[in-house]
């Protein structure tokens, strides 16, 4: 037999060569794989008033268990002059897929800056509702991996706000929670905003109770509100914290403020 | 298939008050999406000792049928009620047993020290892990929203009736939220020589 003429005595008689068998026959199947999303964490929060609407999210921006900023804003200005947001009249907040997010409200913006030039008038915030819905359908089969929550003042000045899914689907609501912490604000606001579960005192007994009827809330209150769903999730969520950046609409435009969470 | 813990579905909670407890729980029962009962309450008392169950229904009606047995053992050798502190540790180094074919349960116990007279109340993972906390504990597929309710609701040292009302809200809001709890709540506010059972209607969705 050939092989035992030219063997290396260090092999054994059925291998050739130095390197094993395996190494010159086609390479294993291999599974390659791109993931093109990423899960930032965060939360974010809107509440409307009878003259005002807040938007609010936490600054911490995570990838896995790491904290990637304590300072990454995903609540933006819409509509206004500059990159500063001077002179805007709609708030949107993103969150989810931090990168999509940064994507979609520089589109959203350029939509309603344009609709500006062309028609001479502010885009009201209704139109700009289905104008988002739209843009999010678009990528119906690659979606903006996101939670968006669109606020601002409806045409009768009265506090307006969009929840939609990263799809488009969307709803005119009262109150609503985003993101990694929702779970643990929405039924806190359920109760605290709605008044969901709560009786008037001595109404009646059983079915004749009377429900504790929603109504808007005043400013300070609201903020309080805010400022405690976002301690108490802070406190029990690790992908939220480090700071509260809150916009406030009014008639008279968007005030921002920044009120510090844990870092832990 | 889902996890065991959600299968049946339902939420527990305790808190703890000035010289009181609360532990509560909801009444639903069901299958994945299917509901199959609305009265299958999750708290057993063993004494003036309370253990809410959370989990696989089989598991909870096995476990609490256990605790049963080896309370009544306790008190016939002992001549004495088991305590919070030493019910815990029941609680834990049984569940250890089944280190590796655990029940799958979420407990939680409350009670009040008759020695000291201090409130106790403590939550464990399936194998036994104990979860001491000064404010609340919660279990059950609803534990994300009662983290959230919780948090913003409890404040320290709440009168008996007060935590009555913080504790039901906390848990009626949060099963409000889930799909699988719900259907009705147990309330039990545990005071120094009274305990006050009460049942909550809420949503019936």
């Amino acid at each position: 037999m050939a092989s035992s003429l030219i063997a290396d005595p260090t092999s054994s008689s059925h291998n050739l060569y130095s390197f094993s068998p395996s190494d010159q026959t086609a390479s294993d199947i291999r599974q390659h794989s791109f993931y093109p999303y990423t899960d930032n964490g965060g939360s974010t929060l809107g509440i409307t008033g009878n003259d005002f609407a807040i938007l609010a999210g936490d600054t911490r921006s995570t990838s896995g268990y790491s904290i990637n900023s304590r300072y990454a804003p995903k609540v933006y200005r819409i509509g206004g002059e500059d990159e500063t947001g001077e002179g805007a009249h709609i708030v949107l907040s993103l969150v989810g897929y931090a990168a999509d997010g940064t994507a979609l409200q520089e589109r959203l913006n350029t939509v309603v800056k344009m609709y500006k030039y062309q028609h001479g008038k502010r885009m009201t915030v209704k139109a700009c509702a289905q104008r988002l819905a739209t843009i999010l359908y678009s990528k119906r089969f690659f979606p903006y991996y996101v939670q968006a929550i669109l606020a601002g003042l409806d045409e009768d000045g009265r506090g307006a706000l969009y929840s939609y899914d990263p799809v488009g689907s969307y709803e005119r609501e009262q109150c609503r929670a985003a993101g990694a912490a929702a779970s643990l604000i929405m039924p806190f606001l359920d109760n605290q905003v709605n008044f969901k579960n709560q009786y008037m005192p001595g109404s009646g007994e059983g079915h004749d109770l009377h429900a504790k009827q929603a109504e808007p809330l005043p400013r300070q209150e609201v903020e309080r509100l805010v400022k405690d769903a976002f301690t108490s999730a802070t406190e029990r969520h690790i992908e939220v914290g480090d700071g509260l950046q809150m916009l406030i609409v009014t008639a008279k435009g968007v005030e921002e403020t920044f009120y510090p969470l844990k870092r832990d | 298939m889902a996890s065991p813990f959600s299968i049946n579905g339902g939420a527990c909670v305790a808190m703890v008050g000035k010289d009181c407890v609360a532990i509560a729980c909801d009444l639903r029962l069901g299958l994945q999406s299917m509901t199959v009962s609305n009265n299958f309450p999750k708290i057993f008392s063993y004494g003036n000792v309370y253990l809410g169950l959370t989990g696989l229904a089989t598991d909870v009606s096995t476990v609490s049928d256990l605790f049963r047995y080896k309370v009544n053992m306790y008190r016939l050798r002992e001549e004495r009620s088991i305590s919070p502190q030493t019910m815990a540790n029941l609680v834990s180094t049984s569940l250890y047993e089944k280190r590796f074919g655990p029940y799958f349960v979420s407990p939680v116990v409350a009670g009040i020290n008759h020695t000291t007279g201090k409130p106790f109340i403590c939550g464990f993972d399936s194998i036994g892990c104990i979860d001491f906390a000064k404010d609340f504990i919660v279990s059950g597929t609803a534990s994300d929203q009662l983290f959230g309710t919780c948090e913003g609701l409890w404040e320290p040292d709440l009168e008996p009736e007060d935590l009555f009302e913080t504790v039901s809200q906390a848990l009626l809001n949060a099963v409000d939220r889930d799909a699988l709890s719900g259907w009705g709540a147990h309330v039990y506010i545990i005071e120094k020589d009274k305990v006050t059972k009460r049942l909550l209607k809420g949503r019936q969705d």
